[in-house]
């Protein structure tokens, strides 16, 4: 009875973090640019689904990018950036564009999916003084999470139609425009003052 | 050379300079929508002699655009591919419009000249497609007869211009309100010819919501500072139509005067044949605890019925929807009533039960939202259902709630009384984590009252509430004391915390209430 009662409490668990940390054929590596830290995501893709529907209509997809770097996996997050991007598909050119949302915009056009989606990761870099290694060897991890933003269609939910999602939803104040963040997260990194491995 | 020829030289650049920049400010001065209305001022095949971009620096242009541009000079013009020029310097700098601008000067040659300005931030689209004109927007799903006038100059006014996706959206906005019962998407589909668009809005009707509705859940783990914890937990499984409660309660203090632990289910179909006829069956078992200050006060009044110790209840109910937004319900409940030891024998309070009730919430032009819900309900506990007590309950309530953006207020008020001896679950109390909020409803009527008067007012800004609470629960033989209550609460989610003062007294405790209230809690499929 217990066996049956763990079982099932492990299944729960998986249920319950599945939507939340997905682990597949993706490569999240980090990268130091002069004294930025860079992410590279190979393969990692978020243009897909019913935001991929919309650009290819036409219309245009916000979506918020957020990276955070932690000493260990659930360990506090010592440092974040989140950046908010504006995609559309240019129906004649069959291309896409992207606009940073921010005062100072930056646009880029003409761009593959993998290469619109790899300029978007491309934008978020933590400074490496931020991240408090003080010259020495330095261990973290890395999550990436997006989600969009404002769907214009959101379907209506019926009044009785609760389910787990929306009472995350509810809990965590989103807004109902917005899709439930997704990501994925690696680790463990060696930052060392000249270079950066990977222990994994 | 002489110094007539230097004169004339010197005049000829002046007047060369001096057109040069004037055909500059009027090109300057032209609208960004021109670009594509352009009229060739240069016959093709004429050399061009020199290129310009004003108002931008090219550099910020990619090498390869940089080159295409420079390398213009000396070849034979062609509109098409200063056109096309001019889309690359609009695709690369999407804030920026370009219009290309031709002038034959006094040899004969083309000097060409592409004017980039700044797209107003007021009218900044993100969506690279905003460079495209919109040749036609259509609405397909919807008979023509349901548009309106104003809906089709709407669709109109887009047309021609370059796509403003932030009206677009809106247009879509209005196009739903206008067509009330459909849902309405956009899409963007590419037009007859390169660089034009056509807007699609997409009307689906909308699945109409069913005129019964289901019982309300009212799932919830609440803490209160004078009556403990107590939890309430109903989760819905079914469909549409036909759903199935389980439902359980422990240590529930919040409805009634008795504490009560226990389970039940019910069973509800909202179309039975037809939209309009329904039904629902519950059965419940409740086990009670009771406070001292209602034992106490139970001791000193004779007239109350006896306690109980469990409470068995079977209530099947028929509905019927006479419009959609008021419905009648009719049945009967069957209560028995185990009471405390050592008393003998078990109590019925077998009642028929009738209701009114109207909800109706509505949107009014702007994004405020209204709702309306009222309801009226009678249980007579009658000898023709074998019931050991007689008595007649009538109790009505309202509630106006308006919401516009993070504001929120809602209006609420209950009214009831009862004639006979009714049991003590039918007995009126306020002063819990919904009503009078800041008064112990064990202080004001520990056994409940025959008479109900309550009244309410609440405002919220996001999550912060501010309420006033005024009520009275009494009997008919005793005196009627309006109490009243005022507080702030904090509402994140599910999660509530609100804080409760007695106003119309000497002492100034507060009452705290906090908890989970999660409307509704369910699987559907």
């Amino acid at each position: 009875m217990v066996g049956a009662s763990g079982g099932a409490a492990v299944v729960l668990l998986v249920l319950l973090a599945w939507p939340g940390v997905q682990s597949r054929a993706q490569t999240l590596t980090v990268d130091t640019i002069g004294s930025t830290l860079k992410i590279r995501a190979q393969g990692f893709s978020f243009l897909k689904g019913d935001p991929l529907v919309r650009l290819k209509d036409g219309q245009l997809v916000r979506v918020e990018l957020t990276a955070m770097v932690l000493r260990a996996p659930g360990q506090p997050v010592v440092a974040t950036t989140r950046r908010i991007f504006a995609l559309s598909y240019d129906l004649w050119e069959e291309r896409f564009a992207v606009t940073t949302i921010e005062k100072r915009s930056q646009s880029i056009t003409h761009l593959s999916q993998p290469a619109a989606e790899a300029w978007c990761i491309d934008q978020l870099g933590f400074p490496l003084n931020a991240l408090g290694s003080r010259g020495g060897e330095l261990t973290i991890w890395i999550r990436l999470e997006y989600r969009f933003l404002n769907v214009e269609n959101p379907s209506e939910s019926e009044e009785s139609g609760f389910t787990l999602q929306t009472l995350i939803d509810m809990l965590s104040r989103r807004r109902t425009t917005d899709s439930a963040p997704q990501a994925i997260e690696a680790g463990p990194f060696r930052l060392r003052p000249d270079r950066v491995s990977s222990s994994r | 050379m002489s110094a007539q020829n230097f004169v004339m030289g010197s005049l000829l650049a002046v007047t060369a300079a001096m057109r040069t920049l004037g055909l500059l400010i009027t090109m300057l001065a032209v609208s960004p929508q021109a670009t594509t209305d352009q009229k060739l001022t240069v016959p093709e095949g004429t050399v061009i002699t020199s290129v310009q971009v004003t108002g931008f620096d090219i550099e910020r242009l990619s090498p390869g655009l940089r080159a295409g541009i420079r390398n213009l000079s000396g070849t034979p013009l062609e509109q098409q591919r200063l056109d096309e020029l001019a889309r690359r310097i609009e695709a690369e700098r999407p804030h920026h419009v370009a219009a290309v601008r031709t002038l034959m000067d006094v040899e004969g040659e083309a000097r060409v000249f592409f004017v980039v300005g700044l797209q107003d931030q007021p009218d900044r689209d993100d969506n690279v497609n905003a460079r495209y004109i919109v040749e036609r927007a259509d609405i397909s799903g919807v008979p023509d007869g349901e548009l309106t006038p104003a809906l089709r100059d709407d669709l109109a006014a887009v047309v021609g211009k370059r796509l403003n996706s932030p009206e677009a959206a809106r247009l879509r906005g209005r196009i739903e309100r206008d067509l009330s019962g459909y849902d309405v998407s956009r899409r963007i589909r590419r037009g007859s010819e390169s660089g034009r668009i056509r807007l699609v809005y997409e009307a689906r009707k909308r699945e109409q919501p069913p005129w019964l509705r289901f019982e309300s859940l009212r799932s919830g783990v609440i803490f209160h500072s004078e009556q403990g914890w107590g939890s309430y937990l109903d989760l819905a499984l079914g469909s549409r139509n036909v759903r199935v409660t389980p439902i359980v309660a422990i240590d529930n203090s919040d409805d009634f005067v008795e504490e009560y632990s226990g389970f039940g289910l019910r069973v509800e179909a909202r179309k039975l044949g037809t939209r309009r006829l329904g039904a629902s069956f519950e059965w419940s078992r409740f086990d009670q605890d009771w406070e001292r200050a209602t034992l106490d006060a139970l001791a000193l009044d004779p007239d109350i019925p006896v306690l109980y110790e469990t409470r068995s209840t079977v209530t099947p109910l028929v509905k019927f929807a006479v419009t959609r937004d008021l419905s009648v319900a009719a049945g009967v409940s069957i209560a028995e009533l185990e009471p405390l030891s050592p008393a003998p024998g078990s109590q019925t309070a077998n009642a028929f039960l009738a209701s009114i009730e109207y909800d109706r919430p509505w949107n009014a032009v702007s994004d405020a939202t209204h709702r309306v819900e009222a309801g009226f309900g009678i249980r007579a506990g009658s000898p023709e259902l074998e019931s050991d007590l007689s008595y007649r309950r009538y109790f009505g309530q309202g509630t106006y709630r308006f919401a516009f953006g993070r504001h929120q207020v809602q209006a609420a008020g209950m009214a009831g009384g009862i004639t006979g001896d009714p049991p003590l679950f039918e007995r009126f109390t306020v002063g819990d984590s919904r009503t009078l909020r800041g008064w112990n409803k064990y202080d004001l009527a520990p056994a409940g009252g025959t008479r109900l008067i309550y009244s309410s007012v609440e405002y919220r800004y996001r999550g912060l509430a501010l309420f006033l609470d005024a009520g009275s629960v009494w009997d008919t033989e005793t005196e009627r004391r309006v109490r009243v209550s005022t507080g702030f609460g904090f509402h994140a989610g599910p999660a509530f915390l609100t804080v409760g003062f007695p106003l119309n007294t000497d002492s100034v405790t507060a009452i705290v209430a906090l908890g989970l209230r999660v409307p509704g809690v369910g699987v559907q499929w």
